[in-house]
């Protein structure tokens, strides 16, 4: 470049006079006769250049070595695979075209024209993200044509586009703003009335300022592709377009969050977040999100001891890069309905901050009166696997076993791994080719899985059967019937998705965890073992027999054997400690138990409760968590805890010793290598672990099938656990969403 | 007030231990006399008594009292070949910090809250049942009634 | 400090009273004023009433002049400025402004009676008469009002936002600690802010 600009100062004639009267096309003198100064800068040899690296360390996989073609970028050879546009070609040789439009997780538009680059032998520039590189293909990405051309791109898209970096949302992490001060202008040459576009009403989770859009269709595509609902698109036409629902409607979607992260200018911006901090000002802390069972990663950005917003972080194996609604939008019920002192019930029923000290000498006494049969302990959604695991300690030191997680039902099968976690992962779902989801909604129970599954049909035409109550899915879908016995017809063959699921290359059952609370769940999951045998389903290279889990705990829960001795144990207990169990049902416990809750919020368990001991939420602890495909990630503190409360694993330690059993860990790592010692996979941070056997180890049930339908598991996808129930967001969302 | 401390001049180094002991006194009786005055200008009659305060400046020249006999030490230090003897009254320079920080309260070169972070709740918190029945209790138990950071 | 601090607040509660006393004074002497007028245009009123009005007079009279004025030159000074002069106008406060053209020094010929006689200052004035009263305008602050406003559009006063302007408050200092400005983080604050984060669950609520 610095010689192409020396040629063109020395090709161009010098004028100084006439320079002032001519109003220069562009700002840089050296793009004022760019074909000029390109033949000059062809004509000097070329320099020693040192070697690049890909864009965000991206690599190539030659599916066939023999259809890999060579492209020079800049004068580089690379090696690409045949089909790869000329964008992806300069990101393997790392050159960062800029863009707006081209999104790699959406379809090519081509209309933003941001990616303009030169191509020897083209007339005109051309725009790399649609054009498929060819053999021998010698692309140009730093000359001044392309130069040109980006900056006068830049020039007409920032024409109507308004000056409010100041107070727009988007300002520090805008790609225009990053772009324009890279390729664009450094003057503006636009004097006449920029354009105004009318704001849309999204729904309480989108704020837009429809102004800012420059149209680049990226929420479209993502809406129709990703999130399957056909409800953005555009209007009318130039200077006259627009994004917005055809009619005035919200964004139905559980994924309508992400429009606001790929959203390239401050058109979205997130509505709960809108005014609150600035992007420098907060501090990101990269966790796991546990309002589900899929365990999205998430980036917690926060600003001193306060979450000011929810991230994704890529993931290709779970979450790629989107998250749910409830998972973006939930961190305000953090802030709200907090559990902060210890608290006792008094004589009077109410109950009265008390200190630590009293608190767990009250609790170990009332331990220690009962008799050990009938101490119960139940872990919440939201636990971790350390505090499990010293809840788990715990109570068996005081000579109970009565310990379970809820959600999972009376009788686990925590015997089986694979009977309990989804054995062909959630990226592995994407080479199915058939699905049978049975008695699970994944749209409500894991929006991740269920977009997998979108992709997954989009992307194979795959065909989804589903048994269970009527509901509304996002891509199509054959209702089977609601009950079990459909479950029968086909395990007999006699139904005509048998032969859907058997003449699948891969096909997938998903079974949903709403099942283990049914009575005859082993008979279910021997009618679907019975399909999944005949349907070829588990196979030594396949195994599509799955199960859905709804909650972040559940999967670590039946990894650490927290199951419990007897089924009915809730109706003789007299001491019940509750770690953060809200849903519970606690209807049929003795009117004289005592009831301690353990957790972070005042929700439903509090309400019976005896003793509060105040917990940290999952943003304020270091804790792990297992997703429902058996993958163990950890959670990192993003914020410090509330008032006084203290760590789960922490209160359930403490109160051993003060009980006088004192468990032998103090520290978070000694509580890991007792973890090791029952659940080794759980210490496999970032790793998924299958399960080492199939269901055939099984042994036969005698259970018989009860008809009654499916019930669905979730009845309001925004308020599903404590946290979520807390926050003012998701109350809206459902008030406004879900209305029929 | 605050300016006629300011106009007290630091006094040569004590002889004997006498000396300082009669010093030390001295200055705790000044520092009682400007309690009324510290309460009054950080209003903190509503959280601490006049005599609580000055339990707690006693507390806080108890816990230097083993500097009774070093009335000189000295401090050793070698730096490059150089030999420097610092001579450190202890004593008097504790006597010092103490005359400087009573003046920096009286001068209100202090918030309210410092004031009461300092000499109202002290080092340990509001809590500070300890007694007979922390003893045998695990360094673990014992941190977290303090905090959940350790 | 303390005692001062009692001090205050026993010298500001005489003076509230001592100002009720006295508003209900000046109420009634004014009352009388125009009872005057009233009585002129033939008014009835009987003898009795009238003496008792003029002992009232008489009352207001002895009080303005021995226990307040003389004491206080200032307002001596501006009574005797009064005479001669025009009423231009009360404002809300009931403080009065006159204005005297001619046979007065340029610069002197607006000024103020206070409708507090004991402890005034300046900041009693209104916004409204600011104005008039500093020669910045020759709108008076009556002219602020809604019922001249369709006639006087160049007004100045009538530039005052009907939304947000808040009602003129006197400076109030050295009068107590609840009367001076503490910010919002401040321990003297009555309102102090919550800085916490988070909202805690309260537990009487659940009952």
């Amino acid at each position: 470049m610095g010689l192409g600009l020396l040629a063109s100062r020395a090709i161009r004639p010098f004028n100084s006079g006439s320079r002032f009267l001519l109003r220069t096309i562009v700002s840089k003198p050296e793009l004022q006769s760019p074909e000029s100064s390109a033949a000059a800068a062809d004509a000097s040899p070329e320099p020693d250049l040192p070697p690049r690296t890909p864009v965000g360390g991206a690599r190539v996989h030659f599916t066939n070595p023999e259809d890999a073609i060579e492209v020079f970028v800049d004068g580089y050879p690379v090696k690409i695979p045949k089909g790869m546009t000329v964008l992806q070609a300069c990101e393997v040789a790392g050159v960062d075209i800029p863009r707006f439009c081209y999104h790699s997780r959406l379809s090519i538009a081509g209309n933003c024209r941001m990616c303009l680059v030169e191509v020897e032998k083209s007339p005109k520039p051309v725009a790399s993200c649609a054009m498929p590189a060819l053999p021998g293909m010698k692309i140009k990405t730093d000359t001044p044509v392309a130069k040109k051309a980006r900056e006068g791109v830049m020039e007409f898209l920032l024409m109507n586009h308004p000056l409010d970096c100041p107070i727009c949302d988007q300002g520090g992490e805008c790609d225009l703003q990053d772009q324009s001060m890279a390729f664009g202008s450094d003057r503006g040459r636009f004097t006449e009335m920029k354009r105004s576009v009318v704001d849309k009403n999204l729904g309480p989770l989108v704020k837009t300022v429809m102004t800012r859009c420059i149209q680049c269709t990226r929420c479209v595509r993502f809406a129709s592709e990703v999130a399957g609902v056909q409800d953005l698109g555009i209007l009318g036409r130039g200077s006259g377009e627009e994004i917005g629902t055809y009619v005035e409607k919200l964004m139905t979607s559980e994924l309508s969050g992400n429009v606001i992260d790929i959203c390239p200018v401050g058109a979205l911006t997130s509505k709960p977040f809108a005014f609150k901090a600035r992007n420098w000002e907060l501090k990101g802390t990269e966790t796991i999100d546990v309002t589900d069972a899929v365990g999205s990663n998430i980036r917690i950005d926060s600003r001193g001891p306060e979450v000011m917003r929810i991230l994704p972080r890529l993931n290709e194996d779970i979450n790629e890069e989107w998250i749910s609604d409830k998972t973006r939008f939930c961190y305000d019920g953090l802030k709200r309905q907090r559990l902060n002192d210890p608290m006792i019930r008094g004589a009077d029923g109410r109950f009265k901050v008390v200190s630590w000290r009293d608190a767990l000498a009250i609790v170990a006494e009332v331990a220690h009166q009962v008799k050990p049969e009938e101490i119960v302990g139940i872990a919440g959604k939201l636990s971790d696997a350390e505090s499990m695991m010293a809840l788990k300690d715990f109570l068996n030191r005081m000579g109970s076993n009565n310990v379970w997680c809820e959600g999972t039902g009376t009788q686990p099968n925590a015997d089986l791994r694979s009977g309990y976690i989804m054995n062909t992962s959630i990226s592995g779902l994407e080479k199915a080719d058939v699905f049978l989801l049975v008695g699970t909604q994944p749209r409500v129970e894991a929006a991740m899985v269920n977009a997998r599954i979108n992709k997954t049909v989009r992307a194979n035409n795959a065909k989804v059967g589903y048994i269970g109550l009527e509901t509304d899915f996002n891509y199509d879908c054959q209702h089977l019937g609601t009950g079990p016995n459909t479950l029968k017809e086909i395990a007999e063959g006699r139904h005509p998705f048998f032969s859907a699921i058997s003449n699948a290359k891969n096909p997938v059952i998903i079974v949903g965890a709403g099942v283990f609370e049914r009575e005859d769940k082993d008979a279910i999951f021997s009618v679907v073992e019975t399909i999944a045998k005949k349907g070829n389903v588990v196979r030594p290279d396949w195994n599509g027999l799955n199960v859905l889990l709804h909650n972040a705990a559940q999967a670590a829960a039946l990894d650490l054997g927290l199951v419990p001795e007897s089924s009915n144990s809730i109706e003789s207990a007299k001491f019940v400690y509750l770690m953060g169990a809200d849903d519970v049902n606690l209807d049929k416990l003795p009117d004289d138990a005592f009831i301690v809750y353990q957790g972070h919020h005042g929700d439903r368990g509090v309400y019976r409760a005896n003793v509060i001991l105040p917990a940290s939420a999952f943003s304020e602890k270091e804790g792990t968590y297992e997703n429902t495909e058996g993958c163990a990630q950890q959670t990192l503190p993003a914020v410090p805890t509330v008032g006084d409360a203290r760590d789960d694993w922490k209160t359930i330690r403490a109160l051993s010793e003060v009980a006088g059993v004192r468990l032998p860990y103090d520290t978070l790592g000694g509580i890991r290598s007792r973890m090791r010692t029952v659940a080794p996979n759980l210490l496999q941070v970032d790793e998924r672990e299958p399960a080492t056997f199939g269901h055939s180890l099984k042994p036969e049930v005698a259970q018989k099938l009860n008809p009654a339908p499916f019930k669905s598991a979730v009845e309001n996808f925004y308020m599903t656990d404590a946290i979520t129930r807390a926050s003012k967001i998701m109350a809206q969302c459902s008030a406004s969403l879900l209305k029929k | 007030m605050s300016f006629t401390l300011r106009s007290v001049k630091v006094p040569p180094n004590s002889v004997n231990l006498e000396e300082a002991r009669s010093r030390m006194f001295e200055f705790f009786r000044l520092a009682c006399r400007s309690i009324p005055s510290i309460i009054d200008i950080y209003n903190l009659d509503e959280v601490v008594t006049k005599s609580q305060l000055r339990t707690t400046i006693a507390a806080q020249i108890r816990k230097n009292s083993q500097v009774t006999n070093p009335k000189v030490s000295f401090h050793f230090l070698f730096v490059f070949i150089f030999l420097i003897v610092i001579i450190l009254q202890v004593i008097d320079m504790l006597l010092f910090k103490g005359m400087e920080e009573l003046n920096n309260i009286l001068e209100h070169a202090k918030q309210r809250h410092h004031m009461i972070g300092q000499y109202v709740t002290g080092q340990h918190g509001l809590v500070q049942d300890l007694d007979s029945k922390d003893q045998g209790m695990s360094d673990f138990l014992k941190n977290f009634y303090n905090t959940n950071y350790f | 400090m303390k005692k001062k601090k009692k001090n205050y607040k026993e010298e500001k509660q005489r003076r509230e009273r001592e100002r009720e006393r006295e508003r209900d004074g000046v109420d009634s002497g004014e009352e009388r004023i125009e009872g005057d007028q009233r009585e002129r245009s033939g008014y009835l009123l009987a003898r009795a009433q009238r003496r008792r009005l003029l002992l009232t007079h008489c009352n207001y009279v002895f009080i303005m002049f021995f226990r307040r004025c003389l004491p206080d030159g200032n307002l001596l000074q501006t009574k005797l400025h009064n005479i001669g002069a025009k009423l231009v106008g009360v404002d809300k406060f009931g403080n009065k402004y006159y204005e005297k053209l001619g046979n007065t020094q340029y610069g002197r010929h607006r000024w103020v009676e206070y409708a507090e006689k004991s402890r005034y200052n300046a900041s009693q004035v209104p916004a409204e008469w600011h104005g008039w009263l500093h020669f910045i305008t020759d709108h008076t602050g009556d002219e602020a009002s809604p019922i001249l406003k369709y006639y006087l559009i160049s007004c100045l006063l009538m530039l005052k936002p009907k939304r947000y302007g808040i009602e003129h408050k006197e400076n109030l200092s050295g009068e107590g600690d609840e009367y001076i400005y503490h910010s919002k983080g401040h321990t003297l604050n009555p309102g102090q802010r919550d800085w916490s984060r988070y909202q805690p669950w309260q537990p009487t609520k659940a009952e």
